[in-house]
């Protein structure tokens, strides 16, 4: 079972060090989280297509485009119904809520809670559509960003990195051999469901609760097979020195090379750049959402103020 | 807590973890059984995973969860919300084997009755609930998504793997696991609990700062909540900043809690 995305390529991305992989994927969560404005997220989205094409990732990118279709989708959906601000476009009904109440036996203070009677709309505003698009596009971005991640960088390479960043080596060790792992176990996995299958067991059967309950004969036997390996694991591995304190040295060499200086020099102007793109207000949807009155620039400040009677749609939404 | 830190020294509880991710992630990935939001969140059988590790393997489970999810997150696309995400599954995994040990010390996690089935219940509860808070509550500061969205599907997620498939795998893996001496009470037997006095304050904290957290949340998040002592122009959708400031104390109660039990 492909768990890992790795396909093996010679573009620079592969050859980068794997420290400086690891710190592209915090500026892409960086830049991506002060920019609120779709158009605004854009160029970073064509960024990566770009960057996917030249790595050799574009059959994992391909692999999930309906995955990308219905995340941008559902979000956008979702905070149609959470961001109720600015004047509504239209209105959908969506169902009529009977009358209710309750009643609250306190003694002398008892009291009855009405509610209902009324039809439940969902009232769509442009500055919602706007909104949600965006936080659509962003979530697609950092999936993009995980997905080129994967794609250009060995499981090896990502302990590397952790190493280089700080993380202690036990934990990243763990987390390596997690990955490794959970690739042989997904086969086994899928080899008892098919064994299964093959005697008859069918798991789309009954409701979602039974469909649940059906995978108990798919991990008992998967979790009995894991253990076995558990104690073989630990003494190989103190067999090996594992248990020692002295710092673990490794046979791979990641030596940091010119280019992946000027690497590390271009993710802090991408993650600058965005950065300003948040400070001006050019990344914004609405004034200052998401950041203290002081700090928002005079000229921001003037232009909210000329537009304050006009509706929050209109006087928010500006294009980079 | 400390058991937490210790079990790094441990080479089998290390292994224990990493086997404990794997298997998360590799129940977590292809098994997804009915999406609840496409691309937000499915009832995924893998969730039953977390539990059956806490009560086997204690630390090492709660660290596995929390690796395991990371690895599940970078396959379905890895957001700054996944940092939330690593410590909320943390405590999901973490959780269960302490209230365990405070309402049934000594026994068996098996569901051989009613009065177990309650404790067993108040336990993956306890953890959902937490789970859930912290994922929703950073997801909400992010502006990635409501908190009222995750903070009741997770909720209602886990607790559904727990009830359905757990006991079930429990059951018939406990007895294995016990026998072959590789629980974490035969692993880690230098491990001092605290006196039971203060870990069921710890247990009291926690239950009054989740519920609370949820309940803050949800209000907030949906409108029906505006906290007067807050600026007015902070309470408007997304409800970011609202969220942050009042359901984030409750949180790190809960956490202050866990962290006496």
């Amino acid at each position: 079972m492909p768990i890992y995305r790795y396909i093996e390529g010679q573009s620079f991305f592969h050859r980068v060090h794997p420290a400086v992989k690891v710190f592209a994927l915090f500026i892409m969560f960086w830049s991506v989280y002060w920019v609120d404005n779709p158009l605004a997220l854009m160029p970073l989205g064509i960024l990566m297509l770009i960057a996917a094409r030249l790595t050799g990732a574009w059959p994992n990118f391909y692999r999930l485009r309906w995955f990308f279709a219905i995340l941008v989708a559902t979000t956008t959906i979702m905070w149609l119904f959470f961001y109720q601000r600015g004047t509504p476009l239209f209105t959908i009904p969506l169902f009529y809520l009977d009358e209710h109440s309750i009643t609250m036996p306190l003694g002398r203070h008892t009291h009855t809670i009405s509610f209902g009677g009324h039809t439940v709309a969902l009232s769509v505003t442009g500055l919602s559509i706007i909104f949600g698009v965006g936080r659509g596009l962003k979530l697609a971005e950092l999936l993009a960003a995980s997905v080129l991640f994967l794609s250009t960088t060995k499981v090896e390479e990502f302990t590397v990195g952790l190493s280089r960043l700080r993380v202690p080596y036990r934990f990243g060790f763990a987390i390596s051999l997690a990955f490794r792992l959970a690739a042989l176990f997904g086969d086994s996995a899928a080899t008892i469901v098919d064994a299964q299958r093959l005697r008859g067991y069918n798991f789309n059967e009954g409701g979602p609760f039974e469909r649940m309950r059906r995978y108990v004969p798919v991990a008992v036997p998967v979790f009995m097979g894991a253990l076995r390996k558990a104690n073989n694991m630990a003494m190989a591995l103190e067999a090996r020195g594992f248990g020692n304190r002295v710092e673990p040295t490794t046979f791979i060499d990641y030596p940091v090379r010119a280019s992946d200086r000027l690497a590390f020099a271009g993710l802090i102007l991408l993650g600058a750049f965005h950065f300003m793109l948040y400070y001006t207000g050019l990344g914004a949807i609405g004034p200052a959402t998401h950041r203290p009155a002081s700090k928002v620039p005079a000229k921001a400040v003037a232009r909210s103020d000329e537009s304050a009677s006009a509706p929050i749609y209109q006087s928010s939404f500006r294009l980079p | 807590m400390s058991e937490l830190r210790l079990m790094w020294r441990n080479t089998r509880m290390v292994v224990l973890c990493a086997i404990s991710a794997a298997l998360y992630a590799a129940v977590l990935i292809p098994f997804k059984v009915v999406p609840f939001i496409p691309g937000v969140t499915e009832l995924r059988p893998a969730n039953a995973i977390p539990i059956v590790c806490s009560f086997l393997f204690g630390p090492a489970g709660a660290w596995g969860s929390a690796i395991g999810n990371m690895i599940g997150d970078f396959f379905g696309g890895a957001s700054p919300g996944d940092l939330f995400g690593f410590v909320a599954n943390l405590a999901y995994g973490w959780i269960p084997y302490k209230v365990w040990e405070l309402m049934a010390d000594g026994e068996a996690p098996v569901i051989t009755s009613p009065l177990k089935l309650l404790k067993y219940a108040i336990a993956c509860l306890a953890a959902s609930v937490l789970c859930a808070v912290i994922v929703g509550w950073g997801d909400n500061v992010l502006v990635i998504r409501p908190f009222a969205v995750l903070g009741n599907v997770i909720i209602f997620n886990n607790m559904v793997s727990a009830m359905v498939l757990s006991p079930f795998i429990l059951a018939a893996v406990y007895p294995r696991v016990k026998k072959g001496r590789l629980t974490y009470q035969d692993m880690m037997p230098e491990v001092r609990r605290k006196p039971f006095a203060i870990r069921l304050v710890g247990f009291v904290l926690l239950v009054i700062g989740e519920g609370g957290a949820w309940a803050a949340g949800n209000l907030l998040s949906t409108g029906f909540w505006k906290p007067g002592f807050l600026p007015a122009h902070w309470l408007e959708a997304p409800y970011d900043k609202p969220v942050m400031i009042v359901v984030g104390p409750m949180l790190l109660l809960a956490m202050a809690g866990l962290s006496l039990m």
